[in-house]
């Protein structure tokens, strides 16, 4: 408090002759007193749970601790077994595989289903609408119980399929099929909410000159909405290479197909709570972290032109 | 006291930097320097003493009411922590945070090496635990004691044996397998008779405490580990007799006759209850665990020995099993020693009554054990059958076995190697050899000494 | 003519995907009137015997009646971390788009930065340092580190810098009124759709919230539903020796998105009106 008030009391002194200008900085100062104060609280929250944690996890990381040794200070030795562990890298790559095959399909899904609410107004297509969007609402973990249910050989509806949802060559899509399920309406949302914010004029014209719903859908609404396409691709990658709930929580079920170092952050998890390898654990959530940040600034650096984050 | 100096060397060294860690260090000090300053600090407490228990036994809240009700000076408040591994997670962290944990904890036998390791289990022993290990069977006693060191007191145990259908045994006219290769036979004449629609039995590779049952009864010693000289530890994963398990039972899977469902999931206890599965070779505290998930199939089921690899031979083998332990964060360590022993003591029969009656844990506590309440009691589920004549023997053959101080990697790598071989059908005993592989490079890793 | 087809095509794509996206909470409502042998033996997808009170029942009386103890901790844990989120986010929304300060821009950047940062990394070393100051195992532990919402800072920013004229704060001004009373009076009300749609985002992902309070907390009397609700599944598919009530926990999950989908179907236009700020700025 007292470090905000005293800058008004500095400031006429500093103003010099015109009394005028005196007031207005007296207001920018006042300005810039209420500024800090409002962004104080966000700024606190920020630095505590957010920079001090990395730089804490950065520290703990430094360290090496056994279960007869106890801690020691070994660099970046963490760091130095994480990019050799072979589990390590099985999980990145499964996280890798699996955005690059879930995020087409489930933006596809997303952008099919939000032209086709934008070009139907019929009472079923806003009844489609919620529809689609209200999985979003479930907790992922009900979400990802539900589906272990439906996957069932027994109690599930889709045992007549033959298929073993939860087997090692069919697990990843069955995950997928759960993110999907839940993200693809979301995802339509802010497609859709895109596309309402287009000119009507463009593809009037279009429509005019003999141009079919189909195309005028893939070759202007498209194109035009790519901003929030790239800003909801990016947020799908970010999540897929997040990937720890949906695997933890189906994990019983087929734990030779779902491992304990299944995605990365799995593999963290279960470094730091069942093997209490806390530094190791903090090293490999660090280069995760590291990972998802960098590839997004570059993500968005290549793609800034039609970027919606400036 | 290895441990206890080099921590204290750390401690100087780097007072700068890791507080949590030297928190952590702290403690393992403090419970270093043990007892003598406890017992300074912790005056006679005045008024009812309040013990934080964590457990996740059935039926634990009755057993509680109980006791609360027949004490004034203690009282248990109780939590369930969660399940298994659940539970382990969250000790762990209170562990090292120095805050949090309860005052006594269950802990299932293969992981108090895991916890006393790291010195925050209260030496038992200093209150009297000693004096009730006559009423504890020798090997059970031996998993949760270290010469005069008790760092826990056992409750339920899980000797293993078979519960068949005698309604499918009947139907295609099998007879009840004394050993592992009729056991196969009469497995085999079932997939033909049956046109393979019923199995043996269920496999489930995602049970560590299930496999090692199986290594247990054929003879097998995973680890060699003594709490008494904590660094040294001799690794055996792969041995010649769990490999004839394992060599076994891949065998079995590999002609259809045994299934691989993971244990405990819903496919599993629908085959309990249709005519999927003919046998279930099951632990003592199974006959509560399958009368409450497949009460379909009531009626219909037997329990028979668990067949041996040699016959006319009486080897055994446990699976699962827990006891009460006392943590270093219990206020009044004495307390909450007597509490642990009392819980579930030999002379409280009324916790009995609710343990064996509705949470059917299997008592490891003589004087219980061999009682007309528990060996005499019968079952409807199992057509009147009083099936713990058939548990009980099995529980007083079984021999010692040794597990690790870091229990859950071994059971992560039995499970996720088992599991991995089992989906991509390469050969089970090369799993294995892959477990004794790591484990041995993990244990190296932790500073063991590795034998 | 081509018009028409091609609406009766898009109809027939949207009812496939209707069906994909329904068919699960279908599938829930009738698992939850079933009883555990129900559950396995009748077909998946259609009533048999009606137990859906007996559920309820045994839902509100498992474990001493801690579902319901849950379910009031989802819900506090919710309406605190949204209200308190979007008070934050607000103020400071505010602050980047009309109050020039200095370091502002510095700040602003990093924010931008660090929206980026994947929370669960964050998780473990939270855990670290909130066990040094004794709020491990509290309700703090989940509510704190909720308030932290960097997406909604940037959201109120762009909605504030768009649809607040700087002119409508200077009219404010010259008649007198303090910086706090301008963003009171003038500000707020202005910010009003965007701030519910903070505020809905913030209590969703409250309420969705999982590996947070997974790590934080051990007593089951502060769990929220999402954590509690596996712990109970975790018990069935561990075997800890007694009954796996599967049918309990289904209808747990039933009851535990009831209040959400009720607030999404009542809420709608907010939950629009707010992905428009977020995606086409």
């Amino acid at each position: 408090m007292t470090e905000v008030q005293t800058p008004p009391a500095a400031a006429p002194a500093a103003a010099g002759p015109s009394a005028k200008a005196g007031t207005r900085r007296t207001a920018r100062v006042k300005e810039a007193a209420t500024g800090w104060l409002f962004a104080l609280p966000f700024t606190i929250l920020l630095i505590a749970f957010l920079l001090l944690p990395m730089a804490y996890a950065f520290k703990i990381s430094l360290y090496r601790s056994t279960l007869i040794e106890g801690e020691v200070f070994a660099w970046f030795e963490n760091y130095q077994q994480a990019f050799q562990d072979p589990l390590v890298r099985e999980g990145v790559v499964r996280v890798l595989i699996f955005g690059l095959v879930q995020t087409p399909v489930m933006i596809g899904i997303a952008l099919i289903a939000a032209l086709l609410i934008d070009a139907t107004t019929s009472r079923f297509s806003r009844f489609f609408r919620l529809a689609a969007f209200v999985p979003y609402a479930v907790p992922v973990v009900i979400g990802t119980l539900m589906w272990g249910f439906l996957y069932s050989d027994t109690i599930g509806p889709l045992s007549g399929l033959g298929i073993d949802f939860v087997s090692s060559d069919v697990v990843l899509a069955s995950l997928g099929n759960i993110t999907t399920w839940q993200w693809a309406g979301y995802n339509m949302i802010v497609l859709y909410a895109a596309l309402q914010g287009l000119p009507r004029e463009t593809y009037e014209s279009a429509r005019i000159d003999g141009a079919g719903e189909v195309q005028i859908a893939l070759r202007i609404k498209t194109p035009m909405i790519s901003s929030a396409l790239i800003l909801a691709t990016l947020f799908t990658i970010m999540g897929t290479l997040q990937f720890f709930t949906e695997p933890l929580i189906l994990q019983p079920l087929n734990p030779g197909a779902i491992t304990q170092h299944y995605t990365p952050n799995v593999y963290a998890y279960n470094q730091a709570f069942s093997f209490q390898q806390y530094n190791y654990s903090a090293a490999i959530s660090f280069l995760l972290g590291a990972v998802v940040f960098v590839g997004s600034y570059i993500f968005l650096f290549v793609t800034r032109k039609r970027s919606a984050l400036r | 006291m290895n441990i206890g100096n080099f921590s204290a060397r750390k401690v100087s060294r780097r007072s700068v930097v890791a507080a949590i860690a030297a928190t952590a260090t702290a403690v393992t000090l403090a419970a270093c320097g043990s007892g003598d300053d406890k017992e300074a600090t912790s005056a006679k407490p005045t008024g009812t003493v309040t013990v934080k228990v964590w457990a996740w036994y059935p039926e634990f809240k009755a057993v509680v009411d109980q006791f609360n009700a027949t004490h004034t000076d203690v009282k248990i408040e109780w939590t369930n922590a969660g399940t298994g591994q659940d539970q382990y997670t969250k000790l762990q962290t209170a562990l090292k945070a120095g805050k949090g944990a309860p005052d006594v904890v269950m802990l299932e036998l293969q992981e108090i090496p895991t916890f006393a390791l790291t010195k925050h289990l209260v030496d038992l022993g200093k209150y009297g635990a000693n004096d009730v290990k006559g009423d504890y069977a020798g090997w059970a006693w031996s998993q949760v004691s270290s010469g005069d060191q008790v760092y826990a007191i056992p409750v339920d145990a899980g000797p293993m044996a078979m519960m068949y259908r005698e309604d499918i045994f009947k139907k295609y006219n099998l007879t009840v397998p004394t050993t592992w290769d009729e056991y196969k036979a009469q497995g085999e004449k079932l997939k033909a008779a049956s046109g393979g629609k019923s199995f043996m039995t269920d496999f489930g590779a995602n049970d560590g405490g299930f496999m090692t049952g199986l290594f247990w009864q054929a003879g097998a010693k995973p680890y060699t580990y003594d709490l008494a000289s904590p660094s040294n530890i001799g690794v055996n994963v792969n041995s010649a007799e769990a490999k004839k398990v394992l060599e076994y039972w891949e065998g079995l899977v590999g002609s259809g006759v045994a299934d691989t469902t993971a244990f405990h999931t819903t496919d599993f206890y629908n085959g309990l209850n249709t005519e999927k599965y003919a046998t279930y070779l099951a632990a003592g505290w199974g006959p509560g665990y399958i009368q409450a998930n497949a009460a379909k199939s009531s009626g219909k089921w037997k329990v028979a020995p668990l067949p041996q690899w040699t016959a006319g031979a009486n080897a055994q083998g446990d699976w699962g099993g827990s006891s009460f332990a006392v943590t270093d964060q219990a206020q009044y360590p004495e307390i909450a020693a007597k509490v642990a022993m009392e819980i579930f003591g030999a002379k409280n029969t009324e916790a009995w009554k609710i343990g064996i009656d509705k949470a059917f844990l299997f008592p490891t506590v003589s004087p219980v054990l061999e009682s007309d309440l528990f060996k005499g009691k019968a079952y409807d589920f199992f057509g009147g059958q009083k099936v713990n004549e058939v548990f009980v023997p099995a529980y007083n053959g079984i021999g010692d076995l040794d597990w690790s101080p870091f229990n859950s990697y071994n059971f992560n790598q039995l499970t996720t190697n088992l599991n991995q071989a089992i989906e991509k059908k390469t050969s089970w005993s090369a799993a294995l050899d892959t477990a004794q592989e790591n484990i041995k490079t993990y244990a190296t890793q932790q500073g063991f000494k590795v034998q | 003519m081509s018009l028409k087809k091609g609406s009766l095509l898009a109809h027939i794509v949207m009812g496939v995907m209707a069906i994909y996206f329904l068919l699960p909470f279908w599938w829930l409502v009738v698992a939850a009137t079933k009883d555990n042998a129900g559950l396995f033996e009748s077909a998946s997808l259609w009533f048999s015997d009606f137990h859906l009170t007996d559920n309820l029942s045994a839902l509100f009386q498992q474990d001493n009646g801690v579902f319901a103890t849950w379910l009031r901790n989802s819900a506090f844990y919710a309406v605190v971390s949204g209200v308190g989120s979007t008070v934050i986010a607000a103020l400071a929304g505010y602050a980047f788009a009309k109050l020039r300060f200095p370091g502002r821009n510095a700040l602003f950047t990093l924010l931008l930065g660090l929206i980026m940062v994947p929370a669960t990394a964050l998780v473990l070393p939270t855990y670290l340092l909130m066990s040094q100051m004794d709020l491990v195992d509290t309700i703090w532990a989940v509510i704190l580190p909720s308030l932290l919402n960097p997406f909604g800072v940037y959201l109120l920013r762009v909605y504030v810098h768009d649809s607040i004229p700087e002119e409508m704060l200077e009219a404010a001004r010259i008649d007198g009124a303090g910086e706090l009373r301008v963003f009171t009076s003038v500000a707020l009300p202005a910010m009003k759709p965007a701030l519910v749609t903070v505020l809905l985002f913030g209590i969703v992902a409250s309420w969705n919230n999982f590996f947070l309070p997974l790590v934080m907390l051990s007593d089951d009397q502060l769990y929220p539903l999402t954590v509690g609700l596996r712990s109970w599944y975790m018990s069935a598919i561990m075997g800890n020796g007694g009954a796996a009530t599967f049918s309990v926990i289904v209808t747990g999950s039933l009851m535990a998105i009831v209040p959400l989908i009720a607030a999404f179907l009542m809420l709608q236009r907010y939950w629009r009106g707010g992905l428009t700020i977020g995606s086409v700025k």
